[in-house]
């Protein structure tokens, strides 16, 4: 990983079009500001680990996924009660 | 009762929560619009008493609650993990990004979690140390 040090004001430039700046620090986050062609997704890391556990998730309709799942659950709680 | 969809699923805006005896805890969550749409879910409260919310303001406003303290699940919402499941794999859900109904309109939201020790991906089942 790439890493670069910068203070508030300062802008990192990744290609020719996209501009990420850093506008204000805070004690415990930071406000950043970020300029890229509208063809570039710009979504945070958690919104794109769900979208892709989400898609994941409708995958699971087959009964026997659910049945076997339901047994992994009950056996699960089985172990927890020894 | 979703008014944003769910990410990956920003046009499903009404799912219909279906719980079956023989099934118990588990909550179906049924798409209105999309029948082969169908979440297998966790009440929170079954799996993880435990379980804080820790909701940004956006999402607090989003459903209508009061901005100034986390909601009681149980009480003030129903707060339910999304399960999945992969091959040769435990099932895993979703705690860092909860579904949270407001009891009182019903209106929900896919909720990512702030400051959250919790993962998308946590393994059932849960380990105690989640859930305290």
């Amino acid at each position: 990983m790439l890493v670069m040090r910068r203070r508030a004001g300062e802008s990192i430039l990744i290609g020719d079009d996209i501009e990420i700046q850093i506008i204000q620090i805070g004690e415990s986050r930071i406000k950043i500001g970020i300029t890229a062609p509208r063809s570039v997704a710009v979504t945070t890391k958690e919104v794109h680990l769900v979208r892709q556990e989400n898609l994941a998730a409708a995958q699971l309709q087959s009964v026997a996924a659910l049945r076997h799942m339901l047994d992994r659950l009950i056996d699960g709680s089985a172990d927890a009660e020894k | 009762m979703f008014p944003d969809g769910i990410p990956a699923f920003e046009q499903e805006r009404s799912f219909l929560p279906i719980r079956q005896p023989h099934n118990e805890p588990l909550v179906f969550l049924q798409s209105l619009s999309t029948p082969e749409l169908c979440f297998v879910t966790l009440p929170a409260q079954s799996v993880c008493p435990g379980f804080q919310l820790n909701m940004t303001s956006e999402d607090l406003h989003a459903l209508g609650l009061a901005a100034d303290r986390q909601p009681t699940v149980g009480r003030d919402v129903l707060c339910l993990f999304i399960l999945s499941l992969e091959e040769n794999a435990p099932p895993t859900a979703n705690l860092l990004a909860p579904i949270v109904v407001n009891l009182e309109t019903m209106r929900a939201r896919q909720a990512i979690q702030t400051d959250s020790s919790y993962s998308h991906r946590e393994r059932l089942p849960l380990r105690e140390a989640a859930c305290s």
